[in-house]
């Protein structure tokens, strides 16, 4: 960015400055230890809203009240510096503050009433932004985050990922967008699509371990926030915009992002396309059929600013349509090819407000956050709608800052948030529901000295309904002995009788109030090193796919019974009947243990963490196969009346494995790493690894969870051009669930190369990337389609970026 | 709806209050009246006995083309209110049902293509249960392209368009044959059979298998226009184009019209109709001679329905005019002359089997409408006149140029809508009861009209 754009930035930032009634100021210097200035720090009073940048020699102007105030100093390739000073009536001048540097990049949470960052909070917390977003985005959330400490992917076919957070996914992440629900049904099952695309946001937030008392009972597990500009909070104008090519799947890709305004006024605009083949793998059959991916969608903000704050709109459209590699009925017909595919819509409008009262004698700021999202995905078989899932999510969250109170900083959170779910059709496993929520939360945070307390309590109510609760009476059976003789065993086809099928319907309403309550402490025992704890109660609601499933999902390639239902035996034959025993919480007691070095050329945060979760839902294998007839020409058939036997042989009867929401106690136990070191103003090596262990108390692992894994980064920067190279190792995973496989390690090696250039005074890079370099056989431990879809192959990228 | 969508508590079975920690859940649950499903693979109509919730109970809707003003309406039958409106291209096309009655498809025959609207009400089969939908009708993007689409015919939910091609440009002739899932994924691999030469043919599909018309080289082929097949030939579904698996040598010079029954599937000639079997693997034909009845005329048209033995031939000239209806007993090779009793200067206008294929219906220009019945006279089963009724108030001789009276059938009930484009309404018809009544009233003349729905059973009407 040139010096004339950054004082606009300046300028930009000052119009945002909220009037101060008889403020002074506070002049400054901040510098590195090396006494040279810092350009474009930002500065920021704990007890206001002001937040101004630094200049090129690195001074700033900052009105503050007399009296003692905190300052947050922060920028990148820095640790955040909190300081606290005495304001005397004349104001202040020539402070001068000192940055140390930090080889870990250290980005804030955005709007957190406490403090969340990598660096700074009780509980672990991972922002990925900047350049790194930019290298490690990909088509998929789970595949754009598999870099971060503690996060791995389920990798789907390169179609459908999501993350992994600490071995756990599907309803205990909760995936947000600007920290509101993303409002898709990605959480159902591994090949529904998160409805979030990273190429357009500007950072994505990863909280790690129990996050329920920011995010409610969803996040028991964590949280994925994409943030990115679309209701605009400045008006200078920026933007970005790169094109790429990838050949491991001849995958396109343009995406734009702009901010600016007028006056009181700010837009924001964002786009992208995406298209792309089925992929390579370096393996039989050579690709992953139906693994192609096309998506576009675009986002419209605008926003009102004002001395004390901002209010805008945003309006997005998300489109994606995808191929579902390995979408076979039961195993005996997966030799068919199928063209599956998913068509996914999503529109979701977002209100974001902020107003800040500078004078307030109690609060300091409200913020107001709100989405109204429509969602829609089809899965289409054989050029007919299989599956029609459609979600209308609408979410209000408010959140209200009080003013520091004896040096306690942080505020309450209200939530409301309603869904409407229903899906018709062959994957229709779960009934039409509705689930409401309100929820109340608490943080608040302090320093003592060395010490940061910070402490947190929500309570939630979440009500899950359903007019219709079906249990169909399911023809099952056991595989004795890898043989069996459908004629004997059940009694699904009996020539002319005229048995009667019953369905039994049930109306359900499930009402669940959950608790969480966080207690952390930083200490800063040393200068520059920090150690961190934290103890969390968390409880989740079962969601309305794991209460009330009753049927095929073929995505997963079972047969899936919610927790409302129970598996009995009667005279050896098996039938589920309504479940008599109550519902339960899931509930987790987490101890979280942090030990960072937050400064100087060698960085490093260590986390451990132990959860005993009680009543995990989790799918447990019954030895049972269900039949289901799948018709894949619907209402085609008819018999002639004096044909009787061929009606039998058109029947397409599959089975599926029979897997029932059961619940018991797990522990999950492990640890992340990072180590960071400056070697040289050029050089970084950064080292990663974690572990997580996930097991019911009897010490059976859970089924997909990821293996032990080591992370090498090499960064070299110099006459404009950056370079790394990032070399991962997967270890074996045989710590594996009754009926699932080990998994053999492997090792990815990718290399990055950007080049800076000056294009028309603007700020643009010419990348090049090659990934998986040695063109390796990886398959993933955590894909439900490990078998069918490993790794891509060695994929070069050739593209262009540019910001301005 | 269904009657165990109104709430009926049978039994309070679980309330249950439990404390977890600080947190708690409670579960309410009631049990309604329960879906019974006969597990009965041979007896279709049962699936509408029984309330599973899933199932629409509606009369139907109604495309009406107005050639005035070149527009399509959808008209809601259950509520008697028009849902939509469509611009059409200038061309006034052809207005058809698919075979799956979902889709109105619009036959632009000079542009080549055919268009779709989207009907709204269907019905997806899910393995343990039908499922019925009721959308808002649309116009969709979907295009089937193709030189001359010219007849278009249904049979058990497929549907091959047969286009002609057009000596002029040197297209040749094609068939694409489509269900309704093909329209409404927008499928782009459809099924086609090309031909080397152009020709006004006729194709009938059935399963993986396609009857469609040869014409040979000029000099070999025995029709008067030479532009009209006189073989015909079965072909094989492989994928996304056909095989040609057997010629019947027998000849049907200026091959015209086609019907199906079963396995037979009967061709209108200038001098008979061909009868071809085909069934598995075995293949034969067989010629019926036109009788003195036909005359001068020629079968151009043949229709058939499943659940009706014999089919029925139509001899009319060109362009319509006086006509001649035989009874086809394709089985026993049979042809003989239905006596339809028209009135004087009664031409038909439109013809239709009832969806049951209890009776045939012909709608004549004089405002008409006449129901045959099948009667069996020893061992043959014949088309005899039964009732006949008149749909219209209006005098005939208003009748606007260029229109006509038009027929569609409801697939689930016994309704006709008549199409009146001198009194600008539609009627419906309920053959049970032979009354008629106004249903929809315009303030244009109805060019066209067609029914779309859900369809009762099965569909086998088979005219063209």
């Amino acid at each position: 960015m040139n010096s004339y754009q950054k004082t606009k930035l300046a300028l930009g930032v000052a119009a945002l400055m909220p009037t101060f009634a008889n403020a002074q100021f506070l002049h400054g210097i901040v510098v590195d230890r090396q006494n040279q200035p810092i350009a474009n720090a930002n500065i920021r009073l704990e007890s206001g809203n002001a937040q101004v940048k630094t200049d090129q020699s690195g001074r700033f102007k900052l009105p503050a009240n007399s009296g003692e105030q905190e300052i947050h100093i922060f920028t990148k390739g820095y640790a955040h510096l909190h300081q606290n000073i005495q304001v005397p009536a004349s104001g202040l001048s020539n402070q001068r503050f000192e940055l140390s540097q930090s080889p870990i990049e250290v980005i804030d949470v955005v709007a957190a009433p406490v403090h969340l960052s990598v660096m700074e909070s009780a509980t672990p917390v991972t922002v990925l932004g900047g350049e790194t977003l930019r290298r490690q985005q990909a088509a998929t959330l789970g595949d754009s985050l598999e870099k971060l400490v503690g996060v791995q992917t389920n990798f789907h076919g390169n179609v459908a990922s999501t993350p992994i957070i600490r071995g756990l996914s599907g309803p205990r992440v909760m995936i947000a967008k600007n920290g509101l629900d993303v409002g898709d049904v990605s959480r159902t099952g591994p090949d529904h699509s998160i409805a979030a695309e990273a190429s357009t946001s500007q950072q994505i937030e990863v909280l790690r371990g129990p996050a329920t008392l920011f995010y409610g009972s969803g996040a028991i597990g964590g949280v994925v926030n994409v943030v990115d500009k679309r209701v605009p909070t400045n008006n200078q104008t920026t933007g970005e915009w790169s094109l790429e090519h990838s050949t491991v799947n001849d995958k396109n890709l343009a995406n734009f992002n702009v901010t600016s305004g007028w006056n009181n006024i700010a837009v924001y605009a964002d786009g992208y396309w995406r298209e792309s083949d089925s992929y390579e793998i370096p393996v039989e059959p050579g690709i992953v059929e139906n693994s192609q991916e096309e998506s576009d969608g675009f986002t419209l903000g605008a926003s009102y600013l004002f001395d004390q704050g901002y209010v805008g709109v945003s309006v997005e459209q998300f489109n994606r349509e995808y191929g579902i590699p390995g979408h076979s009925h039961g195993g005996e017909h997966s030799d068919e090819a199928e063209s599956v595919y998913a068509d996914l819509e999503q529109t979701q409008v977002q209100v974001l407000s902020e107003l800040n009262f500078n004078n307030h004698p109690l609060i300091k700021k409200v913020s107001t956050r709100a989405a109204f999202t429509d969602y829609q995905h089809m899965e289409i078989e054989n050029g007919q709608v299989g599956t029609l899932f459609d979600n209308q999510n609408n979410e209000i969250k408010l959140e209200i800052e009080h003013q520091a109170f004896a040096h306690w900083h942080g505020g309450m959170s209200l939530q409301v948030k309603t869904s409407e779910f229903s899906a018709v059709g062959d994957e229709a496993f779960t009934p039409a529901s509705d689930t409401d929520a309100f929820a109340l939360a608490f943080m608040e945070e302090k320093h003592f000295d060395e010490f940061l307390l910070q402490l947190g309590a929500r309570v939630e109510r979440v009500e899950i309904s359903t007019d219709n609760l079906l249990l169909p009476s399911l023809d099952m059976h056991e595989h004795d002995d890898g043989e069996h003789d459908d004629s004997d065993e059940h009694s699904h086809d009996h020539g002319h009788e005229h048995d009667e099928t019953v369905t039994r319907v049930f109306d359900v309403e499930q009402t669940f109030t959950p608790v969480s309550l966080s207690t952390g402490v930083v200490w800063k025992f040393m200068p520059g090193y920090n150690f961190a704890v934290s103890l969390s109660h968390a409880e989740r609601a079962p969601s309305a796919a794991e209460l009330m499933s009753f049927g095929p999902h073929i995505g997963t390639g079972s047969y899936e019974v919610g927790a409302l239902f129970e598996l009995v035996e009667t005279k050896g034959e098996h039938s589920f009947v309504l479940n008599e025993t109550p519902i339960e919480l899931e509930t987790s007691q987490n101890i979280d243990l942090t030990f960072r070095k937050s400064e100087g050329a060698l960085g490093f945060v260590f986390n451990a963490f132990y959860n005993q979760v009680d009543n995990y839902y989790y799918q447990k294998t019954t030895g049972l196969y269900a039949e289901f007839s799948h018709d894949h020409d619907h209402g085609d058939e008819h018999d002639h009346g004096d044909e009787h036997d061929h009606g039998d042989e058109e029947a397409h009867v599959d089975e599926l494995p029979v897997y029932w929401m059961a619940t018991d106690d797990v522990i999950l136990k492990g640890f992340e790493a990072q180590v960071a070191w400056q070697a040289s103003p050029a050089l970084k090596l950064t080292l990663l690894s974690d572990y997580v262990s996930a097991e019911l108390k009897n010490g059976q692992p859970l089924p997909r969870t990821p293996p032990l894994r080591f992370v090498g980064q090499v960064s070299y920067s110099a006459f404009g051009l950056n370079t790394d190279l990032d070399i991962t190792r997967y270890q074996s995973q045989d710590d594996v669930a009754p009926n699932e496989t080990e998994t053999d390690g492997y090792t990815l090696v990718n290399l990055h190369f950007s080049y800076d250039l000056r294009v028309f005074e603007q700020e643009t890079s010419l990348y090049f990337s090659v990934k998986n370099l040695t063109d390796t056989q990886a398959r993933v431990h955590s894909s439900y389609l490990k078998e069918l879809a490993p790794r891509p192959g060695r994929d070069f990228t050739i593209g262009l970026r540019g910001y301005f | 709806m269904q009657s165990y969508l109104k709430l009926k508590p049978l039994a309070v079975l679980i309330s249950a209050l439990t404390l977890v920690a600080c947190g708690d859940a409670e579960t309410n649950i009631v049990e309604k009246d329960p879906i019974e499903v006969p597990d009965d693979d041979h007896d279709h109509n049962d699936d509408h006995d029984h309330g599973d919730g899933y199932l629409i109970d509606s009369a139907g809707r109604l495309v009406v083309l107005s050639a005035a003003s070149n527009h399509a309406d959808v008209y809601d039958l259950d509520e008697i209110s028009l849902l939509k409106t469509f611009s059409l291209d200038s061309e006034l096309p052809a207005l058809s049902a698919s075979a799956g009655y979902r889709y109105a498809m619009l036959n632009y025959r000079s542009a080549d293509k055919v268009n779709f609207i989207d009907g709204g009400l269907f019905r997806e089969d899910h393995g343990d249960h039908l499922h019925d939908f009721e959308q808002d009708p649309a116009l969709t993007d979907y295009e089937v392209t193709g030189s001359r689409p010219t007849h278009i015919v249904n049979h058990d939910g497929q549907t091959a368009i047969f286009f002609d091609g057009n000596s002029e440009t040197g297209e040749n002739a094609a068939v694409i044959v489509l269900t309704d899932a093909d329209i409404s994924g927008e499928s782009s691999d459809l099924a086609t059979l090309e031909y080397s030469i152009n020709m006004h043919g006729v194709a009938k599909p059935a399963g993986d298998m396609l009857v469609s018309t040869v014409r040979r080289s000029d000099d070999e082929n025995t029709s008067n226009a030479k532009v009209l097949p006189d073989q015909v030939a079965v072909y094989h579904r492989h994928d996304d184009h056909f095989h040609q698996e057997h010629v019947f040598t027998e000849l049907c010079p200026d091959l015209h019209g086609a019907g199906q029954q079963e396995h037979h599937y009967i061709f209108g000639c200038s001098d008979g109709v061909l009868v071809a079997v085909a069934e598995d693997e075995s293949f034969s034909a067989v010629k019926i001679d036109n009788i003195d009845a036909v005359g001068d005329l020629r079968i151009g048209t043949v229709y058939a329905h499943h659940d009706a033995s014999t089919a029925i031939g139509v001899a009319s000239a060109h362009g319509g005019g006086p006509a001649v209806l035989v009874t086809l007993d394709a089985e026993n090779a049979q042809m003989s002359e239905i006596d339809w009793q028209p009135l004087t200067d009664a031409t038909p206008v439109a013809y239709a089997f009832s969806h049951d294929g209890e009776h045939f219906l012909i709608l004549d220009n004089q405002a008409q409408l006449t129901f045959l019945s099948e009667q069996s006279e020893g061992e043959q089963n014949k088309w005899v006149f039964d009732e006949r009724i008149s749909i219209s108030d209006e005098d005939v001789s208003q009748m606007p140029e260029g229109y006509g009276f038009k027929m569609t059938v409801a697939q689930n009930s016994d309704m006709v809508y008549v199409a009146d484009p001198i009194a600008q309404h539609i009627i419906a018809v309920d053959l049970h009861d032979k009354t008629t009544e106004e249903v929809v009233e315009l303030n244009y003349a109805p060019a066209a009209i067609t029914w779309l729905g859900i369809a009762e059973e099965e569909e086998h009407d088979h005219d063209h």
